[in-house]
């Protein structure tokens, strides 16, 4: 039996003071054995984060108290040295890398430098010793160019090669354990997948255990030996990860697992699940559009254009009464783009979007206005997404006001009857936003959209910025809304296994052109095209008896990427 | 990414809920009782002042003070304390109408560019840069020699002077309101020009404003009590706290506590200020508290 | 970079141009005939007056003026000075090195005092020693300048008579630079501090103590060094100020730059000197901020490598 490498006993963290403070940990005790890997799991406010911030010293001085517990590492207690000590142990024996990788680097000093002062610290290197020890360490993590990468600044690198750099940073002094702290939740699902095989080398070759603290079960099918489950401060279950995905014995961790989007859950079917007694079917085209084409113009200077970016080229799909046509795609493929166009909140450069017959680009501005009624959106960020200063009440009521479709008493009936409908109260309509939490925000934007009763709602990312227990609900309410009321979705998202749960269509979009569109179980299940492939094999499946294989590797260069092609009846592939 | 925390930072404080919560952050309590103070100066300054300022030997002249006149005499033998009583009138009249015409007109400005966008945004904050770069004691020279010297135009010239500050930062905050997704979603929704600018915009803008327009009032007052200094605001026989500084320049070696007390006043007034507006700051505006 | 400063100075050319629009135009928001009220200190005929309205080309329509003053100012002439009958650009040059020496010097005491001040305070944010200095900003802050000058004026002059009262030399230079360095001071330590307290929040402070290196490492090399991104961007801004604050203070020391002569003039209604002072002042401040770009833009390495 292996020694364990850390103990953690009845870790305790509070914030603030007396007796209503927040305990952000409450007791948490786990091991760690060497080179195994080890996740904490937890939605947000879990308090998974904070436990090894506290463990390495990291919390914030005022405010965060260590009140109790102990954290056994190489025989001494983490908890009860000093900050000196501490510093030692720091990028030294045990490393920490974080979710950001955009700004976690210090933008004014070159990676070279940020490389090598953690190790002139803590191995006493000269700087010509610890340059060769960090280019070594770059070319471990297959940044190409190590020399190149030294002198540039971390503006000059993308958000996976960030995160490539900072674990370079982190494993350069060959720690004991490392922490990463949600590393790929920032990045597109391929450079996830990059980036979960990377770690994975790593530890194999230096023996290294991990702590991984994320909120996705597909990383942690992929990644961990062992779980530790926390909610609200406290550890509610533990186990190897085979045992808890195959019977989770606490009722949260249930809760937890069935919520999870799992990819194939319904690759038999042929559109989502079935959520009313009878949906409505599917019926004529709502809205259409064609050879859409727009470049962003560049930021050129008073005379200088500029070079522009193409964030739309010939996207043309259509969309029936009643269904969803998913767009998905990684950051930068236009789907946002697509979605704000197709309702003129963005002017394109070219092409034609119709609703319900009428050409909206030809419309002036109150005509545009009018039309707005047939359609609407629901918005990634549910905090952003309503007046702050604006009760909820009104906010639902704002869009059937300018259209006059009610007043006075009436409306105040409407509004009610529609926070119902969302599953949410009659009297919430007196309160502002900020009271309600971000899934009840989300359904309260989705009853204001739908007031006007629209024909076409774009949800652009709507359950991303969610919990995942709170995600699943508000799909079942979107889904809900779509079988009662025959709603057409345009639903762009970045997420596969959302979108199996909710598309009858999907179209994948790469640098603003559809590469490929068809039903959702044919380009789900045999997908035509390579990107799509990669895609889907990117995506962690939260099941850790299915090993994911190595990525295929996607030649970017003979992509194809051209027109559209019919290859079976409704399913079209780009050349 | 997932964040379930409840965004604290826009929340809209009910009017009832401000004043108890600016009585208990610390600036804002000590900046409402200076200001308080200084308001009931102003409204009883009659009844507060032991002698007309405007009367010449009611005293000896330059006499230091004692029992009699507690702040002195200055050298047409006036009382020094009245002076500084009767001066917070016009203290607080200047200050509060030049706010006043900086922040409508400039928050007016600031709105349309920030909404309209395009050329007329580009132009419009064109030419609120450049006025912003002369500096607003430069402005206010600039009325000055327009107008004419004295304390009514003094006012103007420093509300005119200011009106580039407060247009500009109404216009930042409108470009950062215009780019969140409650204003597209009012855009969805089919809002007009009128709703969106004053349902949407404007009462986001607001709260800053109020901040801004506090610290404005000190910054107004010091700039009304330099142009006076100066000899361009203010004349005699005016009890303006700046312009008895001016004389006292010159009476620097006969009589020094003549410059005490009108530049303590200057001074406690503009901190009541700067500290009622780090207060409201905190109330309104936690996200961008003073820490 | 290169595109980044041409931006800036293309810019700056904006300003100044614009200046002279609107310098154009303030002769004539003047209630009343401008030509009168400049002349009013001097007996003149009517004659004279048409003759001298004819020669300063204010019978011309405005554009006309426009192009005339415009075309005058390219060659190096603004006009002539009412009151001292000489031309204003000779004036203002002969003047002008006393407020730049006054300015600079004010800037760099201010930048010194203040920074240092905003920096100790944010990194002992909350302490007591946090509160003493912001407490310490606040006072300065809320102190009219001229009046600590006069203070300072009578400590060191007349009681301790350590300074002489005016005469030239750079004795006299103290007071000055000291009244205006330490009320900008309490200015910048105000921002400093703000700018700081942010910095110190961002992740990548964070992700230094996480590399386990020393307090001080990261307060200079990663904090303090970020910090000065922000903090630059905001000194051409104070750079204007302070020379607004050179006009007040110095009328108080009787400092003989351009802010002196500028109050001489509008007492006087002496518009050519006025309109060439306020051209003057947005130039050198349109230049300074060019150059103080500069200084932020070779800082911050994203402007400087580019995109």
């Amino acid at each position: 039996m292996s020694e364990t490498l850390l103990d953690v006993q009845g870790l305790t963290v509070a914030f603030g003071f007396g007796p209503g403070r927040n305990m952000a940990v409450d007791g948490l005790s786990f091991s760690l054995s060497p080179g195994e890997t080890l996740a904490i799991v937890g939605e947000s406010g879990s308090g998974k984060s904070v436990s090894s911030l506290a463990l390495l010293g990291l919390l914030p001085r005022q405010g965060a108290t260590i009140e109790r517990g102990t954290a056994h590492f190489h025989g001494r207690d983490l908890l009860q040295m000093s900050d000196a000590e501490r510093r030692k142990v720091r990028g030294n024996r045990i490393a920490m890398i974080f979710q950001e990788p955009m700004t976690s680097l210090t933008p004014v000093l070159r990676i070279g430098l940020q490389l090598t002062e953690g190790l002139v610290e803590h191995a006493g290197m000269s700087q010509k010793e610890a340059a060769d020890k960090a280019r070594e360490m770059l070319r471990l993590v297959d940044l190409d160019d190590p020399p190149r990468r030294m002198r540039q600044f971390p503006h000059e690198l993308s958000g996976g090669m960030r995160q490539r750099v900072m674990i370079a940073m982190a494993m350069a002094m060959e720690p004991d354990i490392l922490i990463a702290d949600e590393p790929t939740t920032a990045l597109d699902v391929t450079v996830q997948a990059q980036i979960l095989d990377l770690m994975r080398d790593l530890q194999a070759r230096f023996g290294t255990a991990i702590i991984l603290i994320t909120h996705d079960m597909g990383v942690v099918a992929e990644m961990a030996d062992r779980v530790v489950v926390m909610n609200n401060g406290v550890k509610v279950e533990q186990g190897d990860v085979k045992t808890l995905f195959a019977s989770p014995q606490d009722p949260y961790t249930r809760r937890l697992l069935a919520a999870v989007p799992r990819l194939g859950r319904l690759a038999e079917s042929q559109g989502p699940r079935q959520v009313v007694a009878e949906p409505s079917p599917v019926g004529e085209t709502v809205l259409r559009a064609e050879g859409l084409c727009k470049t962003f113009a560049g930021r050129g200077g008073l005379f200088s254009r500029g070079i522009g970016t193409l964030a739309m080229s010939d996207v043309s799909f259509e969309l029936r009464a009643g269904e969803t046509l998913a767009l998905v795609g990684e950051s930068g493929s236009g789907k946002s783009t697509s979605g704000r166009a197709v309702l003129r909140l963005i002017d394109v450069d070219e092409g034609r979007i119709d609703l319900q017959g009428v050409n909206l680009r030809m419309l002036g501005r109150s005509a545009l206005r009018k039309a707005r009624r047939g359609m609407q959106m629901v918005f990634q960020d549910p905090f952003a997404s309503l007046n702050p200063r604006m009760r909820v009440g009104r906010l639902v009521a704002e869009p059937m006001l300018i259209h006059a479709i009610a007043s006075g008493s009436e409306l105040e009936d409407r509004v009610a009857a529609l926070l119902v409908r969302v599953g949410m109260e009659a009297d919430h309509m007196r309160r502002y936003p900020h009271e309600f939490s971000g899934g009840q925000r989300q359904r309260l934007c989705i009853a204001r959209a739908l007031g006007v009763g629209p024909k076409v709602i774009v949800a652009d990312e709507p359950t991303s910025a969610l919990d995942v227990s709170v995600q699943a609900q508000v799909l079942e309410l979107m889904l809900e809304l779509q079988q009662s009321l025959g709603l057409a979705y345009l639903f762009i998202s970045h997420d596969m296994a959302v979108v199996e749960e909710v598309a009858h269509r999907v179209a994948v979009m790469r640098q603003g052109r559809i590469v490929e569109m068809g039903p959702r179980r044919d380009v789900l299940n045999s997908p035509r095209h390579p990107y799509t492939a990669a895609l889907l094999a990117a995506v962690p499946k939260a099941d850790p008896t299915a090993t994911r294989g190595k990525l295929p590797t996607l030649d970017l260069g003979t992509l194809p990427m051209g027109a559209l092609q019919e290859v079976e009846p409704g399913h079209w592939v780009a050349t | 990414m997932t964040t379930e925390t409840i965004d604290t930072a826009a929340q809209p404080v009910p009017s009832s809920q401000a004043l108890v919560a600016l009585f208990r952050s610390p600036s804002g309590a000590v900046g409402l009782a200076i200001v308080g103070i200084l308001v009931l100066c102003a409204i009883f300054a009659p009844y507060l002042a032991p002698h007309d300022p405007l009367r010449m030997a009611s005293g000896p002249r330059l006499d230091s003070p004692s029992l009699a006149h507690w702040m002195g005499t200055d050298q047409l033998g006036r009382d020094v304390l009245s002076r500084v009583i009767y001066g917070s009138r016009l203290t607080l009249m200047i200050g509060t109408i030049a706010v006043g015409i900086s922040l409508t007109a400039g928050l007016l400005l600031g709105l349309v560019a920030g909404y309209a966008s395009g050329w007329a945004e580009r132009i419009l904050m064109r030419i609120v840069d450049v006025l912003f770069s002369f500096t607003e004691i430069v402005i206010a020279l600039a009325c000055i020699a327009i107008l004419g010297v004295g304390l009514v135009n003094a006012m103007i010239a420093i509300g005119i002077a200011s009106i580039p500050f407060y247009a500009r930062v109404t216009h930042s905050i409108v470009l950062v309101e215009k780019n969140k997704p409650y204003f597209e979603s009012a855009v969805a929704a089919g809002a007009g020009h009128l709703r969106l600018i004053f349902i949407h915009l404007l009462p986001n803008v607001i709260p800053t404003l109020i901040v801004i327009g506090t610290l404005g009032v000190s910054t107004a007052v010091l700039a009304a009590a330099g142009l006076s200094f100066l000899g361009l605001g203010a004349q005699p026989p005016q009890p303006e706290w700046g312009f008895m500084l001016s004389s006292s320049r010159d009476l620097i070696a006969r009589a020094p506590w003549m410059m005490v007390f009108p530049g303590l006043a200057i001074a406690i007034t503009v901190l009541g200020f700067n500290l009622l507006g780090d207060g409201v700051r905190e109330v309104l505006d936690p996200r961008q508290r003073a820490r | 970079m290169l595109k980044f400063l041409v931006q800036r100075l293309l810019a700056a050319l904006v300003t100044i141009w614009v200046a002279t629009i609107l310098v154009t135009i303030l002769i004539h928001l003047v209630p009343g005939d401008p030509v009168r009220i400049m002349y009013s200190g001097f007996q003149t005929t009517d004659a004279q007056i048409e003759e001298i309205r004819t020669r300063l080309g204010l019978d011309q329509p405005i554009y006309i003026q426009y192009f005339m003053y415009l075309g005058r100012v390219l060659h190096g002439d603004l006009g002539d000075s009412i009151v001292g009958a000489q031309p204003v650009l000779d004036t203002l040059l002969q003047r002008f090195p006393a407020t730049l020496l006054l300015t600079v010097t004010s800037l760099s005491i201010a930048v010194v005092v203040g920074g240092s001040l905003g920096f100790f305070a944010a990194y002992r944010r909350g302490t007591v020693w946090d509160f003493g200095a912001m407490t310490l900003a606040i006072a300065g802050v809320s102190m009219p300048h001229f009046w600590l000058g006069l203070i300072l004026l009578f400590l060191f002059s007349m009681y301790l008579g350590w300074i002489p009262v005016g005469g030239g030399g750079w004795l006299s230079l103290i007071l000055p630079t000291m009244t205006l360095g330490l009320a900008n001071a309490a200015v910048l330590a105000r921002l400093t501090r703000s700018a700081m307290i942010d910095i110190f929040d961002q992740d990548f402070v964070r992700t230094a103590h996480a590399k386990g290196l020393p307090k001080a490492l990261v307060l200079y090399r990663h904090a303090l060094r970020s910090g000065l991104v922000p903090i630059v961007a905001m000194l051409g801004l104070q750079f204007a100020y302070l020379m607004g604050g050179a006009i007040v203070i110095e009328n108080v020391f009787a400092w003989n730059g351009v802010g002196r002569l500028a109050i001489q003039a509008v007492f006087a209604r002496d518009y050519p000197l006025i309109q060439g002072f306020i051209l003057f002042f947005a130039t050198v401040v349109a230049l300074a901020s060019v150059v103080i770009d500069l200084l932020y833009a070779w800082l911050d390495p994203r402007i400087r490598y580019g995109q």
